[in-house]
């Protein structure tokens, strides 16, 4: 009886502790998704219509983006740039051609710069990411890795983003939003309080 | 046995009781010191005697040196009475008791019968052996009449004598500007050095700091209860092992805070990063290593400065200076204040002298870590997991925004947001606390503005 209530008492304390166990031995893409962002909620690929109608370039940096090994999606999601709602201006290398391009959205498309939780439209701002992501330790993305990939996000942020396409773009990004209030309202608030919806 | 040889008998062990009581009483150590006192002290007067021409005051001063000669022999003390302590020390340091030495001065070269030293000057004289006893400044044990034991190199006494320049700790206890005062200069260069090298980022001292560490405001009451013989036996002083005498002069707190500057803390407390003595692993110590940054003679600085962080002491408000908080520099520009704020909060501690290379964080991410592999040997992975390393600050900068450098300093890293090396391995004990509370905006501001400065020249080709 004794034998068998010891054992009744370590399965429950092995049960009890399993959860902190596993908790130490989270891996990075569990750790990012405990704490998510809306972006984590939308898809982790692009539909292939779409893929394909940009240039090869740019088609090889997505799919070196997706890669578990040298992209990304080593330590998060692929979901989570993919839907962020980061927009680099065009403009590639040339700084001033960025701000130009800038300054023209502001014109053109003001909407673009009402609300944050949909568009964070800044000249470089894929750049730097991608440059502080290869800085973080341990990411294993090269040099012309990085490029190709920043190449890609900053042409998919305003082709997919902006334009014909804002609005589409805006409704899958409050529509991820809203998912977050819904999944995890306490992350929301979170984000919301530190303006990082 | 008759009664009457019982009797007897009873007696004799009595007076063998009574006679060697009497004998312990004599024999004791501070007797030969006190006794040779007054005869050298006689002798000086004799010789002042001999010198005098005047008849009638050679008398007086030959009276003076037979009162000197046949003093007698007692236990001196000082009462404390603002700390309740009764220090014994001036028993065998008889040159110091203002009752046999009134002048409190003489020639002799020696202790325990030499007078003060610096007798004539201002910090002793503001510090009157009536008021403030000994060991209020020189620590030890007051009431002890043996020499071990009244300088507290004996079992259980915690607070041995403060030597050489430690006993500028005494200065820090009550002075809140010690940092201007004349004497205490090892402990201002001890402040200097542990605000220059980030010790507060992680260590608060009187709730004015980081609180990644344990506060330092009391460091110098840490009872040896919580300081393991496994660590103080790893403890190194000049290369060499503290000997093996626990609780004793050696095992103390000043070697325990040097032993933190002059060696590797991972290497004085390993813990147990492999978890083979507990549940979970533990990370070694995650105090950098500062042997390579501080010389032998910087760590005893900031050892002297810590000494005199206590709080066990029931010092009275009266004894205390307070002073306002040093004003702080006026600076041309954002930049040059904001490298300021660098130093000012220890950011140093994490991140390196001038934010040149971050320190080591044991199991994190860092550079020339082998790929992790599971089948590697123990020592393989425990020396890829000191690799483990804070950012380095220049290579990140130039990938944040003003605005984005502000958020991420005032809120922080939390340690469950470091990637370990080894997953198996312990969680990286250091982290990045929310500055928030404690930099003002100005400040943060300030410190963004540098810390862009410093960003390296992006090379990355795009």
């Amino acid at each position: 009886m004794n034998s068998k209530m010891t054992f009744v008492a370590v399965l429950a304390l092995v049960a009890a502790f399993a959860p902190t166990a596993r908790a130490a031995e989270m891996t990075e893409k569990e750790k990012a998704l405990a704490n998510p962002y809306p972006n984590d909620f939308g898809p982790a690929t692009l539909p292939d219509d779409v893929v394909k109608s940009y240039p090869a370039n740019v088609q090889t940096g997505y799919k070196k983006l997706l890669s578990n090994k040298s992209g990304c999606a080593q330590c998060h999601s692929s979901a989570r740039p993919l839907n962020s709602r980061f927009v680099e201006p065009e403009g590639g290398m040339d700084d001033k051609a960025q701000e130009a391009s800038l300054a023209k959205l502001k014109k053109d498309q003001p909407d673009l710069f009402k609300d944050a939780s949909v568009w964070q439209v800044e000249a470089k701002v894929w750049n730097r990411y991608v440059k502080r992501m290869m800085n973080k330790p341990g990411c294993n993305l090269q040099k012309a890795d990085g490029k190709s990939i920043w190449e890609f996000l900053a042409y998919d942020s305003v082709k997919r983003k902006t334009g014909a396409n804002a609005v589409k773009w805006a409704a899958h990004r409050k529509g991820l939003v809203d998912q977050l209030k819904t999944k995890n309202a306490k992350r929301y608030e979170e984000l919301k309080a530190s303006n990082d919806l | 046995m008759s009664y009457r040889k019982l009797f007897y008998a009873f007696n004799a062990a009595m007076l063998a009781v009574f006679v060697w009581a009497l004998a312990v009483d004599f024999f004791v150590e501070w007797r030969p010191y006190q006794a040779t006192y007054y005869k050298m002290a006689a002798e000086v007067i004799e010789k002042r005697a001999a010198a005098e021409k005047d008849p009638k005051k050679a008398a007086d001063i030959k009276a003076e040196a037979r009162a000197m000669r046949h003093s007698p022999m007692e236990i001196k003390q000082i009462i404390v009475g603002d700390l309740g302590r009764f220090d014994r020390c001036v028993t065998c340091h008889v040159g110091m008791d203002e009752y046999t030495n009134p002048s409190l001065k003489n020639d002799f070269k020696e202790n325990p019968y030499k007078s003060h030293p610096k007798i004539d000057e201002s910090l002793v004289k503001a510090h009157p052996f009536t008021k403030f006893g000994c060991t209020s400044c020189h620590s030890g044990q007051g009431l002890a009449t043996t020499k071990e034991a009244a300088h507290g190199w004996v079992k259980h006494w915690e607070k041995p004598m403060l030597k050489g320049d430690h006993i500028q700790g005494a200065c820090v206890k009550c002075h809140g500007d010690f940092e201007n005062l004349k004497g205490a200069e090892v402990a201002a260069k001890g402040k200097k050095l542990f605000n220059q090298h980030g010790c507060q980022g992680c260590h608060a001292i009187n709730g004015w700091g980081g609180v990644v560490s344990v506060e330092l405001g009391d460091i110098a009451d840490k009872p040896f209860e919580r300081i393991a013989g496994f660590n103080f036996k790893r403890v190194r002083i000049d290369g060499k092992e503290l000997p093996d005498e626990h609780h004793n002069s050696h095992w103390n707190i000043q070697n325990w805070i040097r032993g933190h500057l002059v060696n590797d803390p991972a290497h004085n407390t390993p813990n147990d990063p492999f978890a083979k003595l507990n549940a979970e692993p533990i990370a070694p110590s995650g105090m950098p290593d500062f042997t390579k940054e501080l010389s032998r003679e910087d760590a005893d600085a900031i050892t002297a400065y810590l000494s005199g962080m206590t709080k066990e002491e029931m010092i009275p408000y009266r004894w205390h200076v307070p002073a306002p908080p040093a004003r702080e520099p006026a600076f041309a520009d954002s930049k040059s204040h904001g490298h300021f704020v660098f130093q000012k909060y220890g950011c140093a501690g994490c991140h390196g002298m001038d934010a040149k290379q971050g320190r080591r964080r044991f199991n994190a991410l860092g550079a020339g870590q082998k790929e992790y592999d599971e089948k590697m040997a123990e020592k393989d992975l425990f020396d890829n997991m000191q690799l483990g390393a804070e950012p380095t600050l220049p290579d990140l900068m130039g990938t944040y925004t003003h605005e984005e450098l502000v958020k991420k300093i005032s809120g922080g890293v939390p340690a469950t947001d470091a990637k370990k090396w080894n997953p198996k391995g312990p969680m990286p004990m250091i982290y990045m606390p929310a500055w928030k509370d404690k930099i003002s905006k100005k400040e943060l501001d300030d410190l963004a503005t540098w810390l862009l400065s410093i960003a390296k020249k992006d090379e990355s080709g795009f």
